[in-house]
């Protein structure tokens, strides 16, 4: 008795329960409403071969017909008006706008009214480059791919650190530009995983254009069963974990220094906030102040707020608004729950191996451990 | 009284003498400094399509450098102007965009063959401000000096349509350049505006009422008005921007205060209307070409005037409809939808109105008239596919992808370029008193035709199936439809290399051009090929212009004549009919 329901409701509720399959117009579509986006694209499509193909019918049948050889008389007994003819081919085309408009607005208002319960994931766009956070903590970018639970409606919660920028995922046939100044959201829910296969995973793309590395700031989505989600979520946040001690700010620095680029420079130029270059050697030498009058000699040293540098950029990671450097604002987020030990302790790794790397934080190649 | 008596019969001399626009004067001065509406004319038609090659020269150069996935040509040039290969596309694609939209297709019907034609359609001496005319045709130049100079300073990658906030952080050394010469050509679009409308109103011979217009008039006077309403828009967003780039006041950069998405509203409510102003004045030459081409009156006159002005007043309030995807509100995303929808109705209204026009008409298939079908034909398509973009859910998938591409290239260029193309070749005898080859002609036609439809038909699967545009780079799968385009637009540039082959032939071997080579009803068949200097000798009388009952084939004038004694009505009453 319960099978039977679930099968009913299983046959009531799924929309398809396969990708629609590429078409000469469409790609694959494999979201819960790329079938109805593309049958309003049909729709308007068959109305358009159809007055297509009656104009020009109609265009080549009179110049055929009424070709005019030179000499003749002209012949003067066609028609200069007609009103109700006229009026016709404003009516009509009216009604089929309105049919048209119709369609398009109801399916509009799928795409733009996200359903509830939805799995959130924060995105941001940076010339060029996405990155994505999930809720635990994990990271990937776009490199990596965008990860998805299947059979559950995904938001992603999008901002920009610079120019317009656009997500764009063909297959689920969605798109939202990414606005700087405003946190957009997005959604769509795919019930069909791919797996962790690049052959069978979506592509996504950059739409808006925004310079120099537009064309290739896309990658993939994956799109995961529940548990496998959950197993790959789970090892991305821990990625840090496997890391070999002796190379950690080597291989992790990059990667975490990504996430903080955007505010603080490797070259010394002035950024959101102060840049690292040389970051090591001015707590030392102790006399850079803080808004609240006190100098970093203040607080840091044996028995002071800080023992040791490091536990001063430790805290500065944790509690970001705590002690501020002047002329900076509070403005840094706490990466308290996605920042673990491990993870500080490689970014305090590369700010004191800053030799090692380039200025944007890409290991040089010559310095690479063993 | 006086109208009367001006109207008395008389016989027009349509006789081309040695004393014409082209010879009244001689020299550089007497050119640069003329006050003949038909010298700027054929200054602008120079300067325009000059533009024209230039821009289509960046356009063949892009679509060489998509032939394969990853750089294909750009290497040489990124290394000469120590480049990224990926910013030397953004810069090609930026400069067809900016050339052809800004000193191509908006000044090329108007301010080229509007200002040849339009003052000789009304029976005038000239314009009503000459001065104002030449003065907007400097701004012109200016404009385009402009552009140059931008070249000189590093170019620009911000795409035509300027987004902020790429376009005030761009590292691009030519946007303020090139921002400040758009911002000029603006002006030049709207002095020629103010000229026409005035033009129009005070200018108009006697007896011809408003719904005796030629067609081509009433597109020219819609088109005007959208230029001399919605330009100073325009010039306005360009100053905040060039005022945000160089004095830092954040008006469009959110890092600043100022919001991307006011920028957006700002520009597309300029530069919707502006896609009017590129085709409502080649609606107005096609409807000029398919009624003197078929002899027959034009269909449905009325539908098609106030389809001009509707199409022009519902312009202003369409512009949402570049931003179902921009963060605009769901709201405000459904009203501009709505309204969209409404622009395809006069324009319908027109197509089926041509395309009555040639029933029961006398078709002569001239090369004009080959351009004017071509335009039904490629307009049909780009009418049509606007459906898709008005339509929201589908818009959203469609957004910026090669369709719209694909689509604005079929009512741009496709639609309003081929009209201008076929209004050259219609007036061309008119301007040059010289015919070009007509074989040569109809064969170049087929090659643009052809080649039009292979480079852009393609884009629209190219879109659809999810290839966003402004990439300089792409994936393999979409390489097929990449190497069919590139392909067709080298069959449409061999066509328009052989067109100003011919044309220019004709300039020096062409055959003596009648006043009336196809046939026409208006007035501008009624002077002689070219027009003298002052066009019209004795004021000429004013009649149905699409009435081609009194028009005959002349053996010894070599070309056609208004004959009024084949209309016995006209005969006993020579006074024109009152208009009604």
């Amino acid at each position: 008795m319960i099978q039977m329901i679930n099968t009913l409701s299983t046959a009531l509720l799924a929309a398809q329960d396969a990708v629609t399959p590429a078409t000469f117009w469409m790609p694959e579509g494999a979201s819960t409403v790329s079938a109805d986006v593309d049958w309003a694209f049909m729709f308007v499509t068959w109305v358009s071969y159809f007055f297509f193909a009656l104009i020009v019918g109609l265009m080549i049948v009179f110049v055929i017909r009424y070709r005019h050889r030179k000499g003749e008389r002209f012949r003067t007994d066609g028609m200069t008006h007609h009103g109700p003819l006229e009026a016709l081919w404003i009516i009509i085309p009216l009604l089929i706008s309105i049919a048209i408009f119709f369609f398009g607005f109801k399916g509009y208002l799928d795409l733009a009214q996200p359903p509830k319960n939805t799995f959130d994931i924060e995105v941001v766009a940076k010339k060029w480059q996405w990155s994505f956070t999930y809720p635990n903590g994990a990271i990937s970018t776009n490199m990596d791919g965008l990860f998805v639970p299947a059979g559950k409606p995904v938001r992603l919660i999008m901002r920009s650190y610079d120019v317009l920028h656009a997500f764009f995922v063909p297959n689920f046939r969605v798109k939202r530009d990414v606005v700087p100044g405003r946190r957009v959201a997005l959604w769509f829910q795919c019930d069909f995983p791919t797996g962790e296969d690049a052959s069978k995973a979506y592509n996504f793309f950059c739409a808006e254009y925004c310079g120099t590395g537009h064309s290739n700031m896309g990658g993939k989505v994956y799109v995961l069963g529940e548990t496998e989600f959950a197993e790959w979520m789970a090892k991305q946040a821990n990625w840090i974990e496997d890391i070999p001690d002796d190379q950690l700010y080597q291989i992790a620095g990059p990667k975490l220094y990504a996430q903080c680029s955007q505010c603080h420079t490797l070259d010394g130029s002035t950024g959101q906030g102060p840049s690292w270059k040389g970051i090591m050697d001015r707590i030392s030498a102790g006399t850079g102040k803080f808004t609240n009058g006190q100098s970093y000699a203040d607080i840091i040293g044996p028995g002071k707020v800080y023992e040791t540098p490091e536990d001063y950029i430790r805290d500065s990671i944790l509690n970001p608004g705590r002690y501020i450097v002047q002329t900076f604002t509070n403005v840094m987020p706490t990466f308290k729950g996605q920042m673990n030990e491990r993870k500080i302790d490689a970014v305090i790794g590369l700010m004191k191996h800053l030799d090692q790397f380039d200025s944007k934080g890409k290991l040089l190649s010559g310095t690479a451990a063993k | 009284m006086t109208t009367l008596e001006a109207h008395k019969p008389e016989t027009l001399d349509i006789h081309a003498s040695s004393d014409n626009y082209l010879t009244h004067s001689k020299g550089f001065i007497s050119w640069a400094c003329t006050l003949d509406h038909k010298r700027i004319g054929v200054m602008y038609l120079v300067g325009v399509l000059g533009a024209f090659f230039v821009g289509g020269i960046f356009a063949i150069l892009v679509r060489t450098e998509l032939l394969a996935p990853g750089p294909t040509i750009v290497g040489p040039f990124a290394k000469w102007m120590g480049m990224d290969p990926a910013d030397v596309y953004n810069q090609w694609f930026t400069l067809h965009g900016a050339i052809m939209v800004f000193l191509v297709i908006i000044p090329s019907i108007p301010a080229a063959l509007g200002n040849f034609i339009l003052p000789v359609m009304l029976g005038a001496k000239d314009v009503a401000f000459p001065k104002l005319n030449l003065f907007s045709f400097y701004l012109w130049v200016i404009g385009a000096l402009m552009a140059v100079l931008s070249l000189l300073m590093g170019g620009f990658d911000t795409g035509w349509t300027f987004y902020t906030p790429y376009s005030t952080t761009s590292p691009a050394g030519g946007v303020i350049p090139i921002v400040a010469g758009a911002f000029i050509l603006g002006f030049s679009s709207i002095f020629t505006g103010m000229n026409f409308i005035v033009t129009i109103h005070k200018l108009r011979p006697p007896g011809m009422t408003w719904f005796k217009m030629p067609l081509f008039l009433w597109a020219i006077y819609s088109t005007a008005i959208i230029q001399v309403l919605a330009t100073p828009v325009l010039a306005i967003t360009l100053l905040l921007l060039i005022i945000e780039r160089t004095v830092n006041i954040g008006i469009f950069n959110p890092s600043m205060g100022g919001d991307p998405v006011l920028y957006q509203h700002f520009f597309w409510f300029y530069s919707h209307p502006a896609v009017y102003i590129m085709i409502v004045p080649a609606m107005g030459i096609v409807s000029e070409l398919i009624s003197v081409h078929s002899h027959r009156h034009i269909f449905g006159y009325r539908f098609i005037a106030f389809s001009s002005v509707a199409i022009a007043m519902f312009s202003f309030i369409v512009w949402g409809h570049h931003m179902f995807t921009s963060g605009q509100s769901a709201l405000m995303n459904t009203i501009f939808s709505a309204i969209s929808f409404s622009v395809g109705i006069p324009s319908a209204v027109k197509v089926f109105n041509w395309t009555i026009t040639l029933y029961k008409g006398n078709i002569s298939l001239n090369t004009p008239m080959l351009y004017g079908l071509a335009f039904l034909f490629l307009f049909t398509i780009g009418g049509l596919t606007g459906l898709h973009l008005a339509t929201l859910s589908v818009d959203v998938h469609l957004h910026d992808t090669y369709f719209v591409v694909a689509h604005f290239h079929y009512v741009m260029m496709g639609s309003a370029l081929i009209a201008m193309i076929g209004g050259l070749h219609h007036w061309w005898p008119k301007i040059t008193g010289r015919m070009y080859n007509e074989n040569w002609g109809r064969f170049a036609w087929v090659l643009v035709f052809v080649g039009f439809n292979v480079t852009f038909f393609t884009q629209f699967m190219l879109g659809s199936q999810g290839m966003p545009r402004r990439y300089y780079d792409y994936l393999p799968e979409f390489q097929t439809y990449h190497v069919i385009s590139t392909v067709g637009s080298y069959i449409m540039s061999v066509g328009f290399f052989i067109t100003a082959g011919y044309l220019l032939a004709s300039l020096v071997n062409g055959k003596r051009a009648p006043a009336n080579p196809w046939g026409g009803r208006s007035l501008e068949w009624q002077c002689p090929s070219p027009p003298p200097h002052d066009n019209f000798k004795t004021p000429p009388r004013v009649g149905d212009c699409y009435d081609f009952s009194i028009v005959r084939w002349s053996d010894e004038e070599n070309g056609y004549v208004v004959d009024r004694s084949l209309d016995p009505s006209l005969r006993e009453n020579p006074t024109p009919a009152k208009g009604h």
